[in-house]
């Protein structure tokens, strides 16, 4: 029978000497401000687009091509100097004066002969498909003009509709939807419970390593079984995890309720600012027209539903434990951290593989493959969470992938402790795979 | 008299090798039990047996009268030949820990391991991590964390392996004021001077099987008088020259003479004086080391 008050002492110790450590202290509280800082960074970099402009030379044979195109982009396009031959703008390209420059067959608008972009691999996928976007534009608007086309329908073709994005909650009120937003979410939540469980994992593994080789878990197995030490150090590190977690919500939580009073409040002073100097002015005159008020609730996206938060913490417990049964096997069977890697591989792959389909099923939630994902107990306590901050979920999906979870974390436990119980207290060699087979199928 | 410990034809394997081969034993209470052998002849595994950290694959073990379990863990203080404690944890901590872990209570526990603490003048270590004292003060708190929980049985397994002079004494006093107690002590050791100075029965293993047990003085009885001491002054040559014995231990001034079939000790009091001066001639029982060597031997060839 598994003694719960001598679980309970462990989980104790293993909080307590975990959460007091200045480590502890240090992550838990620095880890946002970097989060923060890294934000901050990446929206500096594509505000401030300081990329140098890109120069490309037009040699343009159909002589209809360059004059459009440098009326686009002047700095970009440019027209190809009379004495200048193709080797000597081929050299300027070699000696970065010149970033490509592309090739107008006189047969291009006719015959629709490809055009060709020669480049110095500088520039990317973007700017490739900007150059093409322009050209195709171009040509569009040449073809037009050529057929003499009415301006109705010039009209059609320069027509962009707009498409709402407006997501149906489970209130059944439509509210604005910035797919884009939730994607990038769903990714981050993948990476955030990914880190959780590999990050946890390897702090306990250690830990029974540490148990290991210091030998003080003879003198605990002589108090209690193996599995109550394991259960209790899967807890007690668990617990240390949620607590960590759970800070960091609440301060991100903390930042999104006050994001928008605070926005609002700076707003209404520099409005208010504003009209008392348009009053100064104008003593007698208009009511200045001054917006009394600034849409802000594109703030409430960033807030977080408890409900939300409870099913990440669901499948972030059951999937450490499940994961973390395993890294304390890991850790029983081997003397040191190097040794754990030959086992670490195979564990690594499936968690892995979740984290690598995270960004698939962002984008295509509700795919047969994301479906199997969020359901398959290995994958889906990354796969699901960030299906259900993408997507409106099934609740019986929810519910069978928690159950497929929970089982298959009793089956590995099961395993887990019986390599334990073995391996604590072997010593020296390294075991095969074959001998701890073996283990698990002594009774 | 009922067993305190008892071990009843209790075998062990790991894999195809086999660690402890029906062994039988049975420790009194109040008794200091000495369990001998050398390297691997199974005292760790049976120690290991009865601490409920394995168990036996046939076999069976009462404590107290009752089978080995999760209660019987909490009635013995088991200090294992590998001595371990969490390096980054403080003493007091780490002590109030181990002894929850053995089922007693807060109070109880604090008001134990200060008693302890007081008792080895280790009081001003409380707050220090383990990884900060020196080998012997860890070895003291090590010795702290299995008896706090005042338990009615001790397991030593090699207790005094590592010890210091000072500490070796400390725990040999230790243990003999435990006894005094009524508590019941089974300690495996190399060695034999301790065994002879503290244990009232032994049990013998080599090979993973008891070879030899019972009461000390017993077993000691039944190997007869056939051990010569001889002091001399001289050439010890003439040693050489004897017959029908075997010498257990020589020095230029001193000897340990053991007699085999139909050796007289008077002949060798010949042969001596005719060489040396002799200073002393005694005949005893023969000494446990000279006994753990002739029956690990004799179970070498039997085997």
């Amino acid at each position: 029978m598994i003694n719960f008050s001598k679980i309970w002492l462990i989980i104790k110790r293993e909080y307590k000497t975990r959460v007091q450590t200045k480590s502890f202290l240090l992550s838990t509280f620095l880890t946002p401000l970097l989060i923060l800082g890294f934000m901050g960074f990446v929206i500096f970099m594509t505000v401030s687009d300081n990329e140098a402009p890109k120069q490309v030379i037009v040699i343009d044979e159909t002589g209809r091509m360059l004059e459009p195109l440098t009326q686009l982009n002047a700095t970009r396009y440019l027209p190809i100097e009379a004495d200048q031959s193709i080797e000597q703008i081929r050299d300027l390209i070699m000696e970065d004066e010149l970033d490509g420059y592309v090739f107008f067959d006189q047969t291009f608008l006719s015959e629709g002969t490809p055009a060709t972009f020669v480049h110095n691999g500088s520039g990317g996928i973007t700017f490739f498909e900007s150059l093409r976007s322009d050209v195709r534009d171009v040509t569009r608007q040449i073809r037009l003009e050529d057929n003499d086309v009415s301006d109705a329908v010039i009209a059609i073709f320069e027509e962009r509709p707009a498409l709402e994005n407006r997501r149906l909650n489970e209130a059944g009120v439509d509210e604005q939807s910035n797919a884009f937003l939730s994607s990038i979410g769903g990714i981050l939540i993948g990476v955030f419970i990914f880190i959780g469980l590999f990050g946890y994992g390897a702090i306990l593994m250690r830990s029974v390593i540490e148990e290991k080789t210091s030998r003080i878990v003879e003198i605990i197995t002589s108090s209690v079984k193996p599995i109550e030490l394991m259960l209790g150090k899967l807890l007690g590190v668990c617990l240390v995890a949620l607590t960590q977690f759970s800070l960091w919500i609440a301060t991100y939580a903390g930042v999104t309720i006050l994001a928008a009073p605070v926005a609002q409040f700076f707003i209404n002073q520099r409005m208010g600012d504003l009209q008392n100097s348009l009053n100064a002015v104008d003593a007698t005159g208009t009511a200045a027209n001054v917006p009394s008020d600034i849409d802000l609730s594109f703030l409430e996206q960033f807030s977080i539903d408890p409900l939300f938060v409870l099913y990440f913490f669901v499948f972030f417990v059951l999937g450490f434990l499940m994961y973390s049964s395993i890294f304390a096997a890991i850790g029983a069977a081997v003397d040191s951290e190097q040794d754990s890697q030959q086992f670490m591989t195979p564990v690594m792959l499936p968690i892995l593989l979740g984290y690598m389909l995270n960004f698939r099923i962002a984008e295509a939630p509700d795919s047969t493959f994301a479906i199997v994902a969020s359901l398959f107990p290995l994958t889906s306590p990354i796969n699901m969470v960030t299906r259900m901050l993408v997507s409106n979920v099934p609740f019986w999906e929810v519910l069978l992938s928690i159950l497929l979870l929970i089982l298959s974390l009793i089956g590995m436990l099961l395993l887990a402790a019986r390599i334990y119980r073995t391996g604590i207290l072997m010593y020296g060699k390294k075991p095969t795979f074959k001998e701890l087979y073996k283990w698990i199928r002594q009774a | 008299m009922s067993l305190v410990i008892d071990v009843q034809n209790v075998s062990k394997h790991f894999g195809k090798a086999t660690a402890v081969n029906q062994v039988s034993f049975g420790v009194e209470k109040g008794q200091i039990f000495g369990l001998l052998g050398p390297n691997g002849a199974g005292k760790t595994t049976t120690i290991r047996m009865i601490n409920h950290i394995l168990n036996p694959d046939t076999g069976h073990i009462s404590i107290l009268g009752e089978a080995v379990s999760p209660k019987s863990q909490e009635r013995i203080g088991y200090l294992p030949e590998e001595r371990g404690l969490y390096k980054k944890m403080k003493v007091f901590d780490q002590l109030m820990y181990l002894a929850q872990l053995k089922g007693l209570s807060q109070t109880a526990a604090k008001t134990a391991i200060e008693f302890w603490l007081d008792r080895f003048e280790a009081s001003s270590w409380k707050k220090k991590e383990v990884s900060e004292l020196s080998k012997g003060m860890s070895q003291k708190i090590q010795f702290i964390a299995t008896v706090a929980h005042d338990p009615e049985i001790y397991i030593f397994d090699e207790p005094f392996s590592g010890l210091d002079p000072i500490n070796s004494e400390m725990l040999k006093e230790v243990i003999l004021e435990e006894k005094k107690r009524g508590k019941t002590i089974l300690f495996s050791t190399h060695r034999m001077e301790q065994v002879e100075q503290m244990c009232d029965d032994i049990c013998l293993f080599n090979q993973g099987k008891a070879v030899l047990q019972g009461n000390l003085q017993s077993i000691k009885q039944s190997f007869g008088n056939n051990t010569v001491l001889l002091d001399f002054i001289g050439d010890s040559e003439f040693l050489n020259q004897l017959e029908g014995v075997r010498i257990n231990n020589r020095s230029t001034n001193f000897a340990e003479i053991r007699l085999l079939e139909g050796a007289s000790p008077q002949h060798i009091l010949e042969i001596a004086m005719k060489h040396a001066e002799i200073q002393r001639f005694e005949i005893v029982q023969p000494s446990l080391q000279d006994i753990f060597i002739s029956t690990v031997n004799d179970t070498k060839v039997a085997v």
